[in-house]
């Protein structure tokens, strides 16, 4: 897998250069801005972006804008952005480009998670794969602050668990590992869930996560 | 009627020659001497350093210093005690220098600051230098110089004490004059015509009486002059007394109200410039060294787990990878403290603007929250700052607290005024007393003449709306 790294701390750019060659893929470019980013992307044409959102020059969302301008112009591209926080607009503008832009996958992550090797490759492959990944914190505060609290409530534990796994964009192998259950047992949840919620089941991964999410934002 | 006339009139007299012995009579009168030398040195002083601008401003603390000569003297011989005018404030100023004068200069403008070009270095005001640092930074403009010095000639020219003092130090000389044509008239003179017959005594014989004659008639007169004397010379320094008060003592009220709100202000300010650059710190330093660590760690926890079968003799691996392993968790735990803390700090999502933050706190409430946003102009970070804090507080109020089903926030920023409405259909009842969050908001509001005002009867609804001037 070719990949595009834009992040401006030299320290961070090091560690995802070493993370992602260790995993066997080639860093085709590792960039300190968005605008080196962009004109990166336009030359190497890679198979993934991993993008920072604060950047120079103003250190707000750069890399989100940029990520946007990215999905327009090459909308095979997967796009994995991180920051630092959580801000509920970059989440809406990431699923925005999701459900416009065709096939390519998105992911939204916190540095916490990046610094965890393990769950960072996880979800770059997801990407790569043209599915979804989303923190367990965007998911976390999606949850907190659905509409749909009374229904989200009347979930068991243990279907919220599988919620919360879903909307994070996991398969369900993914959440079967996760929580030490059988698939079969993760199918029995899902349809649970979406009868509890009325949505329509769907077998896509991605759409299937466009759906709880939606369900989640409305 | 003519008996008591009489005796009044004895009294009167007796008190004017008892008061030509008194304490008072004699204070004055060495005041009314002491004075002129003083007043003419005030006078040609300042008239001499009015005379060219440099020498104007780095007179100012000696003119203040003449005034505390002055002031101490009306104090020993007086009794004339007049309060000290607060110390001269010197404003600081940066010293920048960049490659890039004019998109600086153009940044700090539009940040609210004040540039001068001097010397091929811009001369700021009103920003502080960490602010300025950021504003650089982020347009990528490099700082070769970035100084704070203090801003002495400025604040000598704008020190309105040192002003004040000048106005005293040549009106005195008028006043003292008068002062001291009156002691050479009442005391001098009256003394003069006391003693008259004894000058006046004749050497010759041949034009001895009218001489004689007229030193006699001099005595009434002279002994008149004495007996007025104190009270002409308290009346003619008076006015000294009335100069002294009002100009060598502290500014009025007024100006010093208005000196506290813009110092102030500037504090609010610069607390609020130098909260988000050390956000920005944490974020650049710290917490990236930090994700750099977990990233290798993570690195070498996965190694220590691989290299489990060909392990070298003599080391214990598992105890190695579980020691890398505690090691990465803590540094996990230890981004997310730090992003926690930033956060608190300063919320990074109002560097958009507090339309976009607050949209953003919306969003994120659990109670659903009805939006009306108008604000085109943004006020000053600091009271953005405030009203993120305000509304975040607000709200989770209204998730934890009032049961409520719907809020609606309401964010107008007129000119001069930002207002926060935060209102809920909730079971009302609340009490700034009761959530500590409330009264904390209180002062924090305070601190730039804002006000919070809580409408909660029992059984709702809550509405709490928060004013905030547009620049602290």
């Amino acid at each position: 897998m070719r990949i595009v790294i834009a992040e401006d701390s030299a320290v961070v750019r090091a560690g995802l250069v070493e993370i992602i060659t260790d995993r066997g893929h080639e860093v085709v470019a590792a960039v300190g801005d968005a605008d080196d980013l962009l004109v990166a992307v336009d030359q190497h044409k890679p198979d993934v972006a991993v993008i920072d959102v604060r950047m120079p020059p103003s250190h707000t969302d750069e890399g989100l804008r940029a990520a946007i301008e990215i999905r327009r112009e090459h909308p095979g591209l997967g796009i994995l952005v991180f920051s630092q926080y959580i801000e509920t607009r970059y989440v809406a503008d990431l699923l925005g480009m999701r459900s416009a832009g065709g096939a390519a996958g998105v992911g939204y992550l916190l540095k916490d998670r990046v610094a965890n090797v393990g769950e960072f490759v996880d979800a770059l492959s997801r990407v790569a794969a043209g599915g979804t990944a989303l923190d367990p914190e965007v998911v976390n505060d999606l949850l907190q602050a659905t509409r749909h609290g009374d229904a989200v409530s009347s979930l068991t534990s243990r279907e919220h668990d599988v919620l919360a796994l879903m909307a994070e964009g996991r398969s369900n192998s993914g959440i079967a590992a996760r929580l030490v259950v059988s698939e079969r047992a993760v199918e029995k949840h899902i349809s649970n869930i979406f009868s509890k919620l009325g949505l329509l089941t769907s077998d896509a991964d991605h759409r299937r996560v466009l759906a709880v999410l939606t369900y989640l934002r409305s | 009627m003519a008996v008591s006339a009489a005796g009044s009139a004895r009294s009167r007299f007796s008190q004017m020659l008892r008061s030509l012995f008194s304490r008072r009579a004699w204070t004055d009168l060495g005041y009314a001497i002491v004075s002129f030398p003083l007043a003419l040195v005030g006078c040609v002083f300042t008239t001499v350093t009015c005379s060219h601008p440099v020498l104007l401003f780095v007179s100012t603390p000696a003119v203040r210093g003449l005034g505390t000569v002055n002031r101490r003297v009306a104090a020993q011989l007086l009794d004339e005690h007049v309060a000290a005018p607060a110390p001269m404030r010197i404003a600081p100023h940066v010293h920048v220098r960049t490659p890039e004068s004019a998109r600086l200069a153009n940044l700090i403008i539009s940040a609210g600051g004040l540039v001068k070009l001097r010397f091929g270095r811009l001369e700021v005001t009103r920003l502080p230098a960490p602010r300025i640092a950021e504003l650089a930074a982020s347009e990528n403009i490099p700082l070769t110089e970035l100084k704070t010095n203090k801003q002495w000639l400025e604040s000598a020219a704008r020190d309105r004490a040192g002003w004040r003092a000048r106005g005293y130090l040549v009106l005195k000389l008028p006043v003292s004059v008068v002062g001291l044509a009156t002691v050479g008239l009442f005391w001098l003179g009256g003394l003069a015509g006391l003693t008259a017959p004894i000058w006046q005594w004749p050497q010759h014989h041949d034009h001895s009486f009218g001489q004689l004659a007229l030193g006699v008639l001099l005595v009434p007169v002279g002994a008149a002059l004495l007996l007025a004397a104190p009270r002409v010379t308290n009346a003619a320094i008076s006015l000294d007394r009335a100069l002294i008060r009002g100009l060598l003592g502290p500014a009025s009220l007024a100006e010093r109200v208005r000196d506290l709100e813009q110092t102030r202000a500037h504090a609010v300010d610069d607390s609020a410039a130098r909260l988000r650059s050390i956000e920005r710190d944490l974020h650049d330093g710290a917490q990236a060294q930090l994700v750099g660590l977990a990233m290798k760690l993570g690195l070498a926890k996965e190694k220590l787990g691989a290299g489990a079968e060909n392990a070298v003799a003599g080391v214990d691996l598992d105890r190695a990878a579980e020691l890398v392993d505690a090691a990465h968790r803590s540094a996990i735990e230890a981004i997310t403290e730090l992003r926690v803390l930033a956060k608190g700090i300063h919320p990074p999502v109002l560097d958009n603007g507090l339309a976009d933050a607050l949209r953003t706190l919306a969003a994120r409430s659990a109670v659903p929250v009805e939006l009306l946003i108008d604000i085109t102009d943004r006020p000053s970070a600091a009271i953005e700052t405030i009203a993120y804090f305000c509304a975040a507080e607000l709200l989770t109020n209204v998730a934890k607290h009032s049961g409520a089903r719907h809020a609606s926030l309401e964010a107008v920023h007129v000119p001069g005024l930002l207002r926060i409405r935060v209102s809920d259909d909730g079971q009302g009842a609340a009490s700034p007393d009761a959530g500590g969050g409330l009264r904390g908001l209180a002062d924090r509001i305070r601190t730039v003449d804002g006000r919070m005002e809580l409408s909660s009867p029992r059984g709702g609804p809550t509405v709490v709306t928060v004013e905030l001037p547009s620049h602290a």
